[in-house]
């Protein structure tokens, strides 16, 4: 780690200056907690007993705009870096301090502050944890659209910093497609407001210009975000449906007729299978269900409406696919169900065409598919006839509505299970690519070849729109070391990413770039990256905003750690 | 020197696509995207101004540009590059009008989709790069929102890329840095648009209502029953006695029309939001004849008939109605009257057309159109009672942000080459 620029004496005592000194930390524990966010590739070194390769200088605690304001002027008047900070659930590692600095934790700025229901706007501090942004709509009768599995540990303005997308992104759009203006501390300290009717004005959108900028051109401090009506009524519905290809087909037809489900999962053959693996058949129990939703706004009675919120996932519930994966060579002491797993896992290529192979001949399963339709009443239940008729048509199988309830009780799950994988010296990660529909069997065929050569692989496809789709592979991996499981995990970076790119797909559909693909930004962008420096350069001169990511190269970057890659540590496997 | 750019410009295109316009003013036509990128070079080279000229729907900015320039016309870019049936996209160079591509998609039975058909004789490298009002569909949104990606030259020569995606989160999104940059940043050479296809069926209503207020309420009544429109407007007494004849209503009235599309459920559906919403708002059938009239005639090759409205404000839909009244009473206040329209209603607001007219010539909805000096008084009241009132008015810019796009226009073209007239002062 380099040490700091600045004296840590005089540092603190700058800091202190502005926001006092009880939201100032510079305790190791703090320091060692924001050091990291949840990238698996973090919780490799963590596990081996590692201690972070960077850490901040120190941990501040801002309450408002013009405090983060004051920080940046200070900080850049030092030359010390600023890392924005929100729930730390990012999975790129978009918050590790790979040059030092300050990173600002912004969840003391949590304020909603207003909702006005005749203009469908409100408007929040970006510290606000996404899970009560949704409560707090939900309880007026509004909502933001914005359901990504990590609800319950990440926040607005991390949302809009990474272009988050959630799980009802067919419906409400990702994030930056519902934002009116926000409000950013630029990397000189300056404060502005990009709101305004900027279909009326001319000039370049900067509310798109700082959406996904990662804290590399300012810090979100707030905004202004559309609202829709609470919906009135949801429809979920599971289909079978033959194979991949099959199944996408179904969807491009029913997107492309103008119909818009909310919710558009399809699984493919492995992640099916593993889902009827489940005890009991692959049915939740409604108790379970009303237990999940004790919190959340009741339906009304009779109308066949489910509830806004589920609840978090109970700890002793089954935790999805990959824990179900792990499982199957579980059994016994925690060494041989270690030994188990790692044969299992060792062997990526033949389990993955044995069990693609079983779950398409022996159990005929096919692929599951949910849809979920969400809305005003009446409109909602034409569009929900309209689009199971076209599954129909288009040879899908339907299941009724037991797999969509049972995927929408256990839709938070998966953000919150990655640990007993690791523990038991595995690792686990996804990769959300995207392309046009043109090209998505090949994006699909050509990234799966690729992590398959590592890892165990399955997929399914959600945010579905017109004109394409998203797939998230899901792989598990091990090797017997760090540094094995290190080489492994980059290789399957590297190798799945080049695939996508070679396709035509895109190489983040929703987690965003930070360390792990900031390698992979100049093949998805080339020349054009000359923008992005374009835009570093006017809104933070003096690159001391989040530097090291996105594939910005930080030009006085001192040699971060043994690997030397410009993407910082392991750099997630420089090609 | 001038001698010299111009023979470089006549050996990289040829000289049939070079054209003198005057001592210091060539007018070019490349016939390809790396002939834009080396007529980019070579004015560089020369450290004369490139002007983009699309459709010629308005004059190039050429306020303060004290230097040789090169006009770039897109006219021989007019090529569909790529279409993609299975994705709905297309990918057409810069300087094909959306007329032309309709006339491509139309055969098969895909189209561009509801924007008004005025803005379609615009070439689509022009929609991209300059915002003017009323690119926007209620259907699809913003015209720049049907952009996955393009094709564009930088000031240094290099030609940018941005690939079509359906949405990433790999950083800012780039393309939009070109949207709406008049050519300042880099010339766009070819766009990636989302096109659709052609609706199933189509709907017709219109409206009699007991007011302009009663009118935007029930609008956004039906659009929060998510009723999707492929085009509604609301005229007021006068606008609608204009149009439709001095019976269509009463005084203090307004005349509501509007046009559904979708799969023919969906669209039936989202027609009777609209008439529940409206009768909710104590509203009542009108001959649908009226509807026809509007659609036809915006969907007629057509010129607009008569003089375009004295001027365009948009504002959010808490203050649609405000402004709407703010702008009456001041022309009125002025000695003047006014006849409005509103229009392009989604959820971020809509759009008043505003026709100022003299009430001592007749009736308002006869009247003749203000005129002169007389208009321009009346403007000025007008523009002040609707910022007052939280209006918008098109074509400013967000000034607080402007040293950070003089910034960004610095970091792009040092040497100040692109569209130099445009996005200042």
């Amino acid at each position: 780690m380099a040490p700091p620029a600045v004296d840590p004496d005089r540092l603190r005592k700058e800091l202190e200056a502005i926001v006092g000194p009880r939201r100032v930390s510079m305790r190791p524990v703090d320091l060692d907690t924001y050091a990291r966010d949840m990238w698996p590739r973090l919780l490799l070194a963590r596990r081996a007993g590692a201690p972070p390769a960077h850490l901040p200088y120190a941990v501040v605690w801002p309450e408002s705009a013009r405090e983060v304001a004051s920080l940046v002027k200070r900080a850049r008047a030092l030359g010390v870096p600023i890392i924005p900070y929100g729930g730390g659930s990012g999975v790129c590692g978009g918050v590790v301090p790979v040059h030092g600095g300050v990173t600002l934790d912004l969840k003391r700025m949590q304020a909603l502050r207003s909702v006005r229901g005749d203009e469908l706007i409100a408007d929040v501090e970006a510290g606000l944890s996404g899970e009560r942004f949704e409560r707090d709509l939900a309880r007026r009768g509004f909502t933001f659209g914005n359901f990504p599995s990590s609800i319950y540990c990440s926040t607005v303005g991390g949302w809009l910093a990474t272009r988050a997308a959630g799980q009802l992104s067919t419906k409400y759009g990702k994030v930056e497609d519902r934002v009116a203006g926000l409000t950013v501390v630029t990397g000189t300290g300056e404060l502005i407001d990009t709101d305004g009717p900027s279909r009326a004005l001319g000039g370049p959108s900067w509310t798109q210009l700082v959406l996904g900028s990662e804290g590399t051109l300012g810090v979100i401090t707030s905004a202004r975000l559309r609202l829709a009506p609470a919906p009135q009524l949801r429809v979920f519905r599971g289909f079978e449906v033959g194979s991949v290809a099959a199944g996408t087909e179904a969807i491009r037809r029913v997107l492309q007729r103008g119909l818009r489900p909310a919710v558009v999962r399809l699984y493919d053959e492995l992640d099916t299978f593993l889902n009827s693996l489940k005890p009991g058949g692959g049915h939740g129990d409604g108790r379970d269900d009303r237990r999940q939703h004790a919190f959340a706004p009741a339906p009304l009675p009779g109308e066949g409406a489910l509830p806004v919120l589920p609840g978090p996932p109970a700890s002793d519930r089954d935790d999805g696919p990959l824990r179900r994966l792990l499982a199957l060579g579980r059994r016994g002491s925690r060494g041989l169900r270690q030994d188990a797993m790692g044969a299992l896992l060792s062997r990526p290529r033949a389990v993955n065409g044995l069990v693609g192979a079983v779950a398409e001949k022996l159990a005929r399963k096919g692929c599951r598919l949910i849809i979920g339709l969400e809305g005003a009443r009446i409109r909602t239940e034409i569009e929900a006839a309209l689009t199971f008729a076209e599954l129909e048509r288009a040879g899908c199988k339907d299941l009724g509505e037991e797999p969509g309830k049972q995927w929408l009780a256990h839709r938070y799950a998966v953000s919150y299970k990655m640990s007993p994988a690791f523990r038991d010296g595995a690792f686990v990660d996804t990769m959300e690519v995207a392309s046009s529909w043109e090209q998505l069997m090949d994006l699909y065929h050509s990234v799966r070849a690729a992590i398959g050569r590592h890892a165990v692989v399955m997929a399914h496809f959600s945010h579905a729109y017109p004109e394409g789709c998203s797939i998230y592979f899901t792989f598990a991996g091990h090797a017997d070391d760090r540094a094995g499981s290190e080489r492994l995990y980059d290789a399957i970076w590297r190798d799945g990413l080049e695939a996508a790119t070679r396709v035509g797909g895109t190489i983040s559909h929703h987690h965003g770039v930070g360390l792990l693909k900031g390698p992979y930004m100049f093949g998805e962008h080339r020349e054009a990256m000359s923008l992005l420096h374009g835009l570093k350069r006017t809104l933070d001169p003096d690159d001391i905003m989040n530097p090291g990511k996105l594939g910005l190269v930080h030009p006085h970057a001192p040699e971060v750690d043994g690997s030397g890659g410009a993407g910082g540590p392991g750099g997630g496997g420089r090609p | 020197m001038t001698a010299a750019l111009r023979a470089d410009l006549e050996q990289a295109l040829g000289a049939e696509h070079v054209a003198a316009e005057d001592a210091r003013e060539w007018r070019v036509s490349p016939g390809a995207a790396a002939e834009v990128a080396e007529v980019v070079r070579i004015a560089g080279r020369h450290g004369a101004a490139i002007i983009p000229v699309g459709s010629a729907s308005r004059a190039p900015r050429l306020r303060g540009v004290d230097r040789s320039r090169v006009m770039v016309s897109t006219r021989r870019l007019d090529q569909v590059i790529h279409l993609d049936e299975t994705s709905l996209l297309c990918h057409v160079q810069a300087g094909l009008t959306g007329l032309g591509l309709e006339k491509v998609l139309t055969p098969r039975g895909l189209s561009i989709g509801d924007y008004p058909p005025s803005l379609l004789g615009s070439t689509l490298g022009g929609l991209v790069a300059v915002r003017t009002p009323g690119k926007s569909s209620a259907r699809h949104g913003f015209f720049e929102d049907a952009v996955l990606g393009l094709s564009a030259v930088l000031a240094d020569g290099r030609t940018v890329h941005t690939r079509a995606a359906p949405r990433r989160a790999t950083g800012p999104d780039l393309a939009r840095a070109l949207c709406g940059s008049e050519g300042t940043l880099g010339l766009i050479t070819s766009v990636v648009l989302r096109i659709h296809r052609r609706p199933e069926a189509r709907f017709l209503a219109a409206f009699v209502l007991p007011g302009v207020d009663a009118a935007v309420a029930a609008t956004y009544l039906a659009l929060r029953e998510e009723a999707a429109t492929a085009g509604l407007r609301v005229l007021d007494a006068a606008e609608a006695a204009h149009w439709y004849g001095a019976a269509v209503c009463g005084d203090g009235e307004a005349v509501v029309v509007a046009a559904t599309a979708g799969p023919t459920d969906l669209a039936a559906c989202d027609r009777d939001l609209i008439t529940s919403a409206v009768r909710a708002e104590g509203g009542r059938d009108a001959d649908l004849a009226l509807a026809e009239t509007w659609w036809k005639r915006r969907h007629s090759a057509e010129p607009w008939p008569g003089p375009p409205p004295s001027f365009q404000l948009t504002a959010t839909p808490a203050r649609l109605c405000g402004a709407y009244h703010a702008v009456r009473g001041a022309v009125t206040a002025a000695g003047a009257a006014a006849r409005v329209h509103l229009s392009r209603f989604d959820a971020t607001g809509a759009v008043l057309f505003v026709t100022f007219v003299d009430p001592e010539a007749g009736p308002v909805a006869t009247a003749p159109v203000l005129t002169g000096a007389r208009e321009a008084a009346v403007r000025d009241a007008a523009l002040t009672a609707a910022r007052a009132a939280g209006g918008y008015l098109f074509g400013g810019r967000a000034r607080e942000l402007d040293p950070y796009l003089q910034a960004l226009r610095a970091a792009l073209d040092p040497d100040g080459l692109m569209n130099p007239g445009a996005l200042v002062g």
